[in-house]
């Protein structure tokens, strides 16, 4: 199942709606990935509301999103975690290390733009 | 029938105690169940059907010989409900099917008999004493072939035996569901969550945190989380007298999972002798967001939300917007 990416405002929005196969983890990211540039996007979120488990490779992939993202110039929200997935994955060691965590799409895009804002301009 | 409402009970019992049909043929194994048992109580079967009332008695009469027995028998509708129970009991012993509509059967008597307080030896006795006087009987029945009767008797004492495994499991299991209720109710009371602000939760620890009752507490904290749509938690375990590598490893999955679904946790309450010890035992702790006291990690957080707290009276300080 491929997930369709949302444009708004400035902010690239994707959300997952049922467990991504490898191949469609890969695409998520290359999509990402001409699409920041295309748009000139200062932000993605992710939101895995709809998710009930995330394995390893997934949090891998997740993680690569947001280091491609950042190479781009824009910032990653992983928002949406639901609370058995959280503990599941601290205790398999998954931490997303360096990726932007919250809890829905709405503090999800209120953060990228304070993050935004601190850098001087602002998502519209 | 008020019959009607029991399977669903005792059911739902079997189901607790894991008793499924793998376990029941486990369990028959155990005690040594043969297809060849089945023939010699076949041989009974007539018999003790028809004697059925007297082995029953004799079962009661026991008891009632018992001081120790009198508080259970005191209720004239328990001892006729066990009664009728204890005879079906019987009938069912010999009639050679021991699935698990036998076994629920079992566990309905077992659970009569945890709800009206008999003791596991009352029962041992009471039943002993059962299966001696059929025993007797077989004997005299089978007084030309004694070996043959003695068989058949010890077919049906293995019966009896598989029968005894399951009552005295429940008898246990109903004794301690007590205590079950019990943990469960500390656990409960003792791991609050609370909010104190807009998206700002406190979690209070007192106590000693093991294994179990750190996953509890992560579980109900990230559950929190979510409907409170917290954005910072303060932890705070000045109540907590030891903290050792498993409980600091525990408090760090915590925080982990936490920030995984968006809320910054701040801990508090850190007492001298809980920070000496965590540093002199090497426990990495520099991922964690430490501040000295309670009071201390809710002016942080109140930082964090962008609340500011001021005296009445007082006029804020202007901000640029």
């Amino acid at each position: 199942m491929s997930v369709p990416i949302l444009k708004l405002a400035g902010v690239l929005v994707a959300s997952v709606q049922a467990a991504l196969s490898d191949q469609d983890l890969m695409r998520l990211r290359d999509e990402f990935a001409s699409q920041i540039g295309r748009y000139r996007s200062a932000g993605i979120v992710i939101d895995l509301t709809a998710l009930d488990v995330l394995d390893s490779y997934a949090t891998r992939m997740l993680q690569s999103i947001a280091n491609a993202a950042k190479l781009r110039g824009a910032n990653t929200m992983v928002v949406g975690i639901q609370p058995e997935v959280a503990f599941a994955m601290v205790q398999l060691g998954l931490s997303l290390e360096g990726v932007g965590t919250a809890l829905d799409l709405e503090d999800g895009l209120a953060e990228l733009g304070s993050l935004t804002q601190q850098r001087g301009h602002r998502v519209r | 029938m008020n019959d009607q409402l029991q399977p669903s009970a005792s059911q739902l019992l079997m189901h607790d105690m894991g008793l499924t049909e793998a376990e029941i043929e486990r369990r028959k194994r155990i005690v040594g169940i043969e297809p060849s048992d089945l023939d010699r109580i076949a041989k009974i079967r007539g018999f003790v059907t028809s004697h059925a009332d007297e082995y029953v008695s004799s079962f009661f009469d026991h008891l009632y010989g018992l001081d120790d027995a009198r508080p259970l028998l005191a209720s004239r509708s328990l001892v006729d409900r066990a009664r009728h129970l204890k005879q079906e009991h019987l009938l069912a012993m010999v009639n050679g099917d021991y699935g698990s509509n036998y076994a629920e059967q079992r566990l309905e008597l077992g659970a009569l008999y945890a709800r009206a307080g008999l003791d596991t030896r009352l029962f041992l006795g009471a039943f002993h004493q059962m299966l001696l006087n059929i025993g007797h009987d077989v004997m005299t029945e089978f007084q030309r072939t004694p070996a043959d009767g003695f068989e058949c008797f010890m077919a049906l004492q293995k019966i009896a035996f598989f029968d005894i495994g399951i009552i005295v499991d429940i008898l246990v299991f109903e004794r301690e569901r007590v205590i079950r209720q019990q943990q469960d109710a500390i656990r409960e009371i003792s791991t609050p969550v609370l909010q104190i602000r807009e998206r700002l939760l406190l979690l209070p620890v007192i106590g000693v945190i093991d294994t179990q009752r750190a996953r509890f507490i992560t579980e109900s904290l990230l559950r929190a989380v979510r409907t409170n749509r917290a954005k910072v938690v303060v932890m705070d375990v000045t109540g907590v007298v030891t903290i050792d590598s498993k409980v600091a490893n525990h408090v760090l999955q915590t925080v982990a999972a936490a920030r995984l679904m968006g809320a910054t946790m701040i801990v508090t309450g850190l007492s001298a002798e809980v920070a000496q010890s965590l540093v002199t035992l090497g426990i990495e702790l520099s991922g964690l967001n430490t501040v000295g006291d309670l009071q201390g990690g809710l002016e942080e957080a109140e930082q964090l939300l962008g609340y500011r707290v001021l005296a009445p009276g007082t006029t804020p300080p202007q901000v640029a917007p």
